[in-house]
């Protein structure tokens, strides 16, 4: 065993420490020998801070020290203060004698004290001990108390490392509980990923003002958490600015740029009056772009230099406007790829997702339907005054399909709230049925395989295929493999779209088995055919 | 190895001291856990570590605990050298229990020895200087060992800073002690010490001890400390009976007056000068330790609890057999027989 030494550092007290005669200074409590003078505190090291002009004083508290700490080996510092109530050069200086002290923590337990100097020299030291900069805890000397021992009096170690206090350490955590509750809308979420994630967002977004990105599929909540990260960030003062949300995929051409930078007056044709646009709104807010990988290139180019140098130049203008916000960006695209196709610009996209949150869809969430079932008819109940239930056997269906392979959720949320919605609104007094529920999956179901059919080739093949796979695709497969999916959700069974598929070789009698080429066919992409009806 | 529970009997730091003492004269290691157990600031203090360095300085021992706040702490000694070792003591703490701590060993040590020891030298939780220099060492001498001391600077609380010097003379094997009677009462002596404090204090300490014992304290005899290094005032009785010197110290304390400091030794002594024994009960405990190992007897008052526990400390090292009996009920007079086996 081999104990950590304890070095104390300290400022020369002129006043409290000069204290009594030299006939009777041991009669007097002097906060410096004090810390020497307690049997449970053994310092190894002093490192005594003082002036010039102290010499004397300083050189007779050092002799005393020693003299009731023999333990103790004390280092003189000079150091000096032109004016000690001065911040800027108290902390400046204090601050580069830490900087240039050579800290050996695994050896040694640092404490600084902060009783002697000046109130000013309190706060620098407190300053540096609470930045690091100290490595260490603060000591706290008191006079004693119409003790029987004249001048030894109490200290107290105090360490700034608020996790070490077990009150305040569970205090903190039930207030993160509480932020991490209130970005989650309140919803009990059991998905411990989805948790984890919410969890990792807190702490990101009450400790950093960097753009935050969040993506995940369409209605996966990115909007709904932007809005709730401004208003958790806006209770804890962190903004005081607004919160604007802007979906970039209404904004096309001149407008665009309009919206987002503003313009000034005859700017163009129409432009009557002055514009501030959106950047300038979210001045001192949050703005968040939601689908960002819509943005053209040039208002890309724009946001660029607004996110760098929090100024930008309205349209017409030849004067730049300055605007701070913090920015949050959504997306379902993976810009990474459109950066490699040129379409997103790459030191922007290095610019937006310092921090990427991706958000699950629904279906990578099936434990946390219960739950958000619950929300989306509370929220029914306050938007509509209509409390409406689900009788038992009516929820264990709805929560059967939707937890099943046959609910593509293709909207997440925003399919499960418009089916609450529905639901809610046809229920006979307030009460859900079976009734109900059917008809309501019949509608969703029809809904999503209407979807897979007349989606675009991407779209269609997105909703099939990982983010990965489809940047892997040629332009020349991703036309064939729509196709072919396409036909095989027309057909009853996989002979049935082989044969649609393979109809011209097959009345040349070229093909044996349609079946089987079309299952090594989608194989090849990692696709099965009941992965087709999924979705 | 030997286990000592540190909480056992006044579970001071005496139970150490006395553990270590008897560890490095019969070289046997021990472990001692609990130390200080349920004080409120548990553990080895700065005074306490200060003891356990000594010791291990002395006979190079192998050492496991020995930090602030250890509450065990395993001690296995090698061979005692004798020699010159310097010893500081902080926080005023005594440098006259880092004395009684080491002086066991180098009395039978194969070397002659010179301490310095820097601290406190009066201060009320530990055997004055001029206790050990009058009453203890003169009887240690009788052992067969010669101890001189000498005493360069007071050391008060709660500025310390004394120092005395040590000289140790060994014999290979300490003689029993026999001390059952007095004898007649040759001389009462009472002496006033200050230091950076009004020499009032000092007479008026001399006058009630004087009033109280029967002394003739005028011319008065005070000490007025030269270069103090801090405050401090002590008044000291010497009993000088033909087979004994006993040595009785009120220490002045802030907020006390001096009367009643005064009062308070005076009090003591006609105790112990009713008792008519030759051995007070600070003066038995010294005695104990090397009497266990020297074997002999003698009388003193009831036993104390610090007393009881160092019989306690001892059994566990020595296979000596001590006898406490109360030989006289009326006067509490109480004899103390070790039987070396």
């Amino acid at each position: 065993m081999n104990p950590k030494k304890t070095v104390i550092f300290g400022l020369l007290g002129t006043v409290l420490d000069g204290a009594g005669k030299r006939e009777d200074r041991w009669q007097k409590w002097r906060p410096t020998v004090s810390l020497f003078q307690h049997e449970e505190l053994l310092v190894h090291r002093f490192e005594f801070l003082h002036d010039e002009i102290r010499d004397g004083l300083a050189g007779r508290v050092a002799a005393d020290i020693a003299t009731v700490s023999p333990e103790t080996k004390i280092c003189q510092h000079k150091v000096q203060f032109r004016d000690p109530w001065d911040f800027e050069e108290v902390y400046g200086t204090l601050h580069d004698f830490m900087h240039a002290y050579r800290f050996d923590p695994d050896r040694e337990d640092y404490l600084i004290h902060i009783t002697t100097g000046t109130h000013v020299a309190q706060i620098c030291m407190f300053l540096l001990a609470e930045s690091r900069a100290f490595p260490g805890k603060l000591i706290q000397t008191a006079p004693p108390h119409r003790s029987r021992r004249p001048n030894t009096g109490s200290y107290t170690i105090i360490d700034l490392d608020l996790s070490k206090y077990d009150r305040l350490a569970s205090r903190f955590r039930q207030k993160m509980r509480d932020d991490v509750s209130y970005l989650k809308s309140g919803i009990e979420t059991r998905n411990a990923e989805f948790n984890r994630l919410i969890e990792r967002i807190e702490r990101v977004a009450l400790h950093s003002t960097a753009p935050l990105l969040l993506t995940g599929p369409t209605g996966a909540g990115k909007s709904l958490l932007a809005r709730r990260i401004y208003e958790l960030k806006h209770q804890r003062r962190q903004v005081a600015g607004p919160f604007v949300e802007v979906n970039c995929a209404t904004l096309r051409g001149d407008a665009a740029m309009s919206a987002l930078f503003g313009h000034v007056k005859g700017a163009f044709t129409g432009a009557v009056s002055d514009r501030p646009g959106l950047l300038r709104a979210a001045d001192g807010g949050m703005l968040f772009l939601d689908e960002v990988g819509e943005l053209g290139t040039d208002e890309q180019t724009m946001l660029l230099r607004a996110v760098e140098e929090k100024k930008f130049l309205p349209l017409g203008s030849d004067r730049e406007v300055a605007s701070s916000f913090q920015l949050v960006c959504g997306t379902n695209r993976n810009l990474q790829a459109d950066v490699a196709q040129g379409r997103f610009r790459e030191d922007l996209l290095a610019r937006i997702n310092l921090w990427t949150f991706r958000l699950p869809g629904l279906r990578d969430r099936t434990e946390d339907i219960p739950p958000n079932l619950q929300y989306e008819l509370d929220q029914f109940a306050r938007s509509t005054g209509a409390h409406v239930t689900f009788n038992k056997e009516a929820a264990s269906r709805f929560l059967a399909f939707a937890a099943s392979s046959e609910a593509a959720w293709t909207a997440n949320f925003r399919d499960l709230n418009g089916a609450v919605v529905r639901m809610a609104t046809l229920a006979p007094g307030g009460r859900i049925t079976v009734g109900e529920v059917e008809e309501e999956i019949a509608r969703l179901k029809a809904a999503w395989r209407r979807e897979a059919m007349t989606g675009s080739d991407e779209d269609v093949l997105r909703r099939m295929l990982s983010d990965e796979q489809f940047d892997e695709l040629d332009r020349f497969d991703l036309v064939q493999l729509a196709e072919v999916i396409r036909t095989c959700r027309h057909s009853r069974s996989l002979s049935d779209a082989g044969r649609a598929l393979f109809a011209a070789s097959r009345r040349r009698k070229s093909s044996a088995n349609d079946a089987d080429r079309l299952r090594k066919y989608l194989a090849r992409f990692g696709i099965d055919w009941h992965d087709l009806f999924r979705e | 190895m030997i286990t000592i529970d540190g909480s056992m009997g006044e579970g001071g730091g005496q139970v150490l001291r006395t553990s270590l003492a008897l560890s490095m004269l019969t070289g046997q290691p021990f472990r001692i856990e609990k130390i200080r157990a349920g004080r409120d600031r548990p553990g080895l203090l700065r005074q306490h570590l200060t003891a356990v360095r000594a010791a291990k300085g002395i006979c190079g021992a192998e050492v496991v605990g020995d930090a602030i706040g250890s509450q065990e702490l395993t001690f296995t000694p090698c061979m005692v050298s004798g020699g010159h070792y310097e010893f500081a003591v902080g926080t005023a703490g005594s440098a006259t229990l880092v004395l009684q701590t080491v002086l066991p060993a180098l009395l039978v040590a194969k070397e002659r020895s010179t301490l310095l020891l820097e601290g406190g030298t009066h201060n009320p939780w530990a055997p004055p200087f001029d206790f050990l220099q009058r009453a203890f060492l003169p009887l240690v001498g009788r052992m067969g060992p010669k101890v001189r001391v000498e005493l360069d600077r007071y050391g008060f609380y709660p500025a310390g800073g004394g120092r005395f010097r040590v000289t140790i003379d060994p014999v290979a094997q300490l003689a029993p002690l026999e001390l059952v009677e007095r004898g007649e009462i040759h001389r009462k002596r009472a002496t006033a010490i200050v230091s950076q404090l009004p020499m009032d204090i000092a007479l008026r300490e001399l006058k009630v001890v004087g009033k109280r014992l029967g002394l003739v304290v005028d011319p008065p005899d005070i000490v007025f400390v030269k270069d103090p290094v801090g405050p401090g005032n002590v008044v000291l009785i010497e009993v000088e009976s033909e087979n004994v010197t006993e040595v009785f110290t009120g220490f002045g304390q802030h907020g006390v007056r001096a009367e009643a400091v005064a009062e308070k030794v005076a009090k003591e002594v006609r105790r112990y000068l009713a008792a008519g024994v030759p051995v007070g009960e600070h003066l038995a405990d010294q005695l104990l330790v090397l009497m266990a190992t020297a074997g002999g007897r003698f009388r003193t008052v009831a036993p104390s609890r610090h007393t009881t526990t160092n019989i306690e400390v001892i059994k566990a090292f020595l296979p000596s057999e001590i006898i406490t009996a109360c030989v006289d009920e009326a006067r509490g007079v109480w004899e103390v027989e070790a039987k070396k086996m």
